[in-house]
């Protein structure tokens, strides 16, 4: 059957999008069936939804796909007749299932599937419909790695099963001293790192787009053709004479005014397109969340909150990394055991708080969680030790300076690395990530508290409020969202430290850039100018601009400056102005690196 | 290279030079260009359009012979002053000064020339190794040919790009 019509790339692409979202919605539902193993609706989503990729895939000949989907597929249906009630094992089997069947597809993205040993898989999925077995594969991974003896495990399983609600077994066995916290710790990350590794997957690059929104662009695009008509109708009679070019005026400004309404919906409209719920982001959580939170052997509850919150489709990709490993970092770094936590006189369940919300034209992201905190003491001294601050200079840091070093490249106050983070690779990842989308971060931490993670985004990465400024003859833009006040300054207000021009501004020093001596712009380099500034807040840095003069602010498209310029640090991009010309945005961290004689090439490899 | 194969036409039968009649020679088509008072060539291929000259903006801490960058139909495209970039004297841009638009390493760039010529066949074993001398680099030079009593240097686009590239290091690159 192998002919052309079932190699279509459109169609296998079609599928992969359509598959690849069902098993994203699969995963949440496992985790919440596990939760409400009655909910019989559930049941049928996730039958279906594996269903609908097992059809597909037969139809276009992904044969392990099929044999895996339909064993899996056999293990719902017993569920779903009620022969059965879900287990723990059976749980675990479906998920192993689930991420097998991810990686075949993935696999199918990047060429073409590969050879598969499913028996295991296969033979999981059966045994997993026997009510009886171990309740955790755990032992027996600890017995295939000689850590302990079969008949230990055996033994400690019946004392396990006599008290249901005890402690789990990895517990067991390091309280019996059976096996060290290392060994349980490994092999339960073994358990977990194939899954964390499906979840790192990539997005697909095709968007979903609700008919609705196609609907409106095309009536817009009716508008906008209507207009163009008009226009053609309008320049025929300026240019026949046949009507007076005065009486055409108002006729004209009219047109005009109902161009740029059509066009700013359009617009809208078109960015629209492209924005999806961050629940593409955040529906991988729980599931992680789970694995992780087993692996540690603590105790906690993901709160998700404002999954319908829409951002754009790019930012789904940039942001899945950075918030993994936010929500990990609370897991492992920030919560604390179960018995620690009773001693605190907190609930043994640790809670982490995953949300999002749209304030103005910003997304805001925040991870919460209600665990040990960070200790400022402890990131200062790790500070000093490594050498990134003086102990004497160390003494008048604030805490938010402090744990600001947090983000630096190579910093962990971790003593101990565990498999899953605290290898001083991460926050400075994180940041520079966010830096890709012009966004930001902030870290709040109170001691036995808790610590709270707030990600700023801009809602979408296409549009781009500016201020625009003249420097001679130029014109430049500058990020809006960076501009804290403009001002006029006198000459007293600058002063000079260490050779550096300064500017006072209510009590407050901020380095003083003058952008014509910058870029030696026009010969006048050291002319009078303006004593125009503006205020920048670049991460908690802030630096003053002088410029020759204030134009206003515009909403602009940002264009890429292309590779050829790319070591120009101090350009962001480019936008085109009315006129037609093209008008540089500058990068303010950019310009600041540049003005004291560094180059931030960001070390992110 | 795969673009300037296609411009030779597949020599057919037996070469006939009779009048204008080239075609079953290997030809290659050029456009012929001046900067500083010589006459440069580019596969025309290579050629994605010539436009008039227009406002450039001026890029801040770029080497000196990028003119700036132009808005070309909505993208934003980096222009190179031929003339710096040949360590010749400058000119101030007049109505023969063109931009030459094509398409180096997948990035699109302007080249600022003083005026363009025409488009010119000539048989591609006409065209010799670069010779030693010459006010411009040997290196962007791929040959040198010769139409009547005409000289024509074949630029190389490809080579003059990844030779700037070491040019543009960032703040202090500016002359």
């Amino acid at each position: 059957m192998e002919n052309d019509f079932l190699q279509d790339p459109a169609m296998i692409q079609e599928f992969l999008t359509e598959s690849e979202e069902l098993l994203q919605g699969m995963d949440q539902d496992m985790i919440t069936l596990e939760s409400t193993p009655d909910d019989a609706e559930l049941l049928n989503r996730i039958f279906r939804a594996l269903h609908t990729i097992k059809g597909t895939s037969g139809f276009l000949n992904f044969e392990p796909v099929v044999r895996l989907g339909h064993r899996a597929e056999d293990v719902l249906n017993v569920l779903r007749r009620g022969e059965l009630r879900l287990t723990r094992r059976i749980t675990d089997a479906l998920l192993a299932a689930r991420d097998q069947l991810g990686q075949m597809l993935s696999d199918i993205r990047r060429g073409g599937l590969k050879t598969y040993d499913l028996d295991a898989l296969l033979e999981e999925l059966e045994a997993a419909q026997k009510p009886e077995g171990p309740p955790l594969r755990l032992g027996e991974i600890l017995v295939a790695e000689g850590v302990i003896e079969r008949q230990a495990l055996e033994s400690i399983l019946q004392e396990q099963a006599a008290f249901p609600q005890g402690p789990k077994l990895g517990e067991l066995l390091v309280r019996k001293g059976l096996a060290s916290t290392a060994e349980v710790g490994n092999a339960l990350a073994s358990q977990t790192v194939g899954a964390a590794r499906e979840v790192a997957a990539r997005e697909g690059q095709t968007v979903r787009v609700d008919s609705a929104k196609l609907d409106e662009l095309i009536n817009l695009i009716g508008e906008l053709v209507l207009e163009r008509n008009r226009l053609n109708q309008l320049t025929r009679d300026l240019t026949s004479g046949r009507v007076a070019a005065d009486a055409l005026h108002p006729a004209f400004s009219l047109s005009a005014a109902r161009l740029s309404f059509v066009t700013e919906e359009l617009q809208t409209a078109c960015l629209k397109t492209r924005m999806v719920p961050i629940d593409m982001v955040f529906r991988k959580f729980p599931r992680l969340v789970r694995d992780l939170a087993g692996s540690l052997q603590k105790e906690v509850e993901l709160e998700v909150r404002g999954q319908s919150t829409e951002i754009d489709k790019t930012m789904v990709e940039l942001l899945g990394d950075p918030l993994v490993h936010l929500v990990r970092n609370s897991l492992d770094h920030g919560l604390e055991m179960p018995d620690v936590r009773e001693r605190h006189g907190k609930p043994r369940k640790g809670t982490i708080r995953l949300e999002a919300r749209q304030e103005g034209d910003q997304i805001v992201i925040s991870i919460a969680d209600d665990g040990a905190g960070i200790d400022p003491e402890r990131v200062l001294r790790k500070a000093v030790e490594k050498g990134l601050v003086t102990a004497e200079r160390g003494r008048h840091l604030v805490q938010r300076e402090i744990l600001d070093f947090i983000f630096l490249p190579g910093f962990s106050t971790v003593e101990k690395v565990s498999n899953l983070s605290g290898r001083g690779v991460g926050m400075d990842v994180v940041r520079s990530n966010l830096k890709r989308m012009n966004g930001s971060i902030q870290l709040e931490s109170n001691v036995n508290k808790g610590t709270t993670v707030l990600l700023q985004l801009p809602l979408t990465l296409a549009i781009l409020q500016v201020l625009l400024v003249q420097v001679s003859e130029e014109i430049y833009a500058l990020p809006l969202r960076l501009v804290l006040e403009t001002s006029r300054v006198r000459k007293d207000e600058v002063h000079l430290v260490e050779g550096i021009e300064v500017l006072r501004l209510r009590g407050e020093t901020l380095p003083l850039l003058r952008l014509r001596k910058m870029f030696a712009t026009g010969a006048d380099v050291n002319g009078s100018g303006g004593e125009n500034v503006v205020v920048l807040t670049i991460g908690e840095k802030r630096v003053a601009l002088m410029v020759d003069r204030l134009i206003g602010q515009e909403s602009t498209v940002i264009k890429p400056l292309g590779s050829y310029l790319h070591n120009c640090v101090s350009i962001a991009g480019a936008t085109v102005g009315g006129d037609g010309r093209v008008r540089l945005v500058l990068d303010p961290a950019g310009l600041l690196a540049s003005a004291q004689g560094l180059t931030v090439r960001e070390t992110v490899q | 290279m795969e673009s300037q194969a296609k411009a030779r036409e597949a020599p057919s039968g037996a070469a006939s030079l009779h009048g204008a009649d080239l075609r079953h020679r290997d030809l290659l088509q050029l456009v012929s260009f001046h900067v500083g008072g010589e006459e440069f060539c580019l596969d025309i291929l290579r050629v994605q359009e010539i436009i008039r000259i227009q406002a450039l903006t001026r890029v801040p801490n770029s080497p000196d012979f990028v003119e700036g960058v132009i808005n070309l139909r909505g993208k934003v495209i980096p222009v190179i002053a031929l003339r710096k970039r040949f360590g010749l004297e400058a000119l101030a841009h007049d109505r023969q000064t063109r931009i030459v638009v094509s398409e180096v390493k997948g990035t699109v760039l302007g080249f600022i020339v003083d005026s363009v010529s025409e488009v010119l066949r000539i048989p591609a074993d006409t065209v010799e190794p670069p010779p030693r001398l010459g006010k411009v680099g040997r290196e962007y030079v791929s040959g040198v040919g010769k139409l009547d009593s005409r000289l024509l240097i074949l630029l190389d686009v490809d080579r003059m790009l990844s030779d700037s590239e070491d040019g543009i290091a960032g703040p202090n690159s500016q002359a």
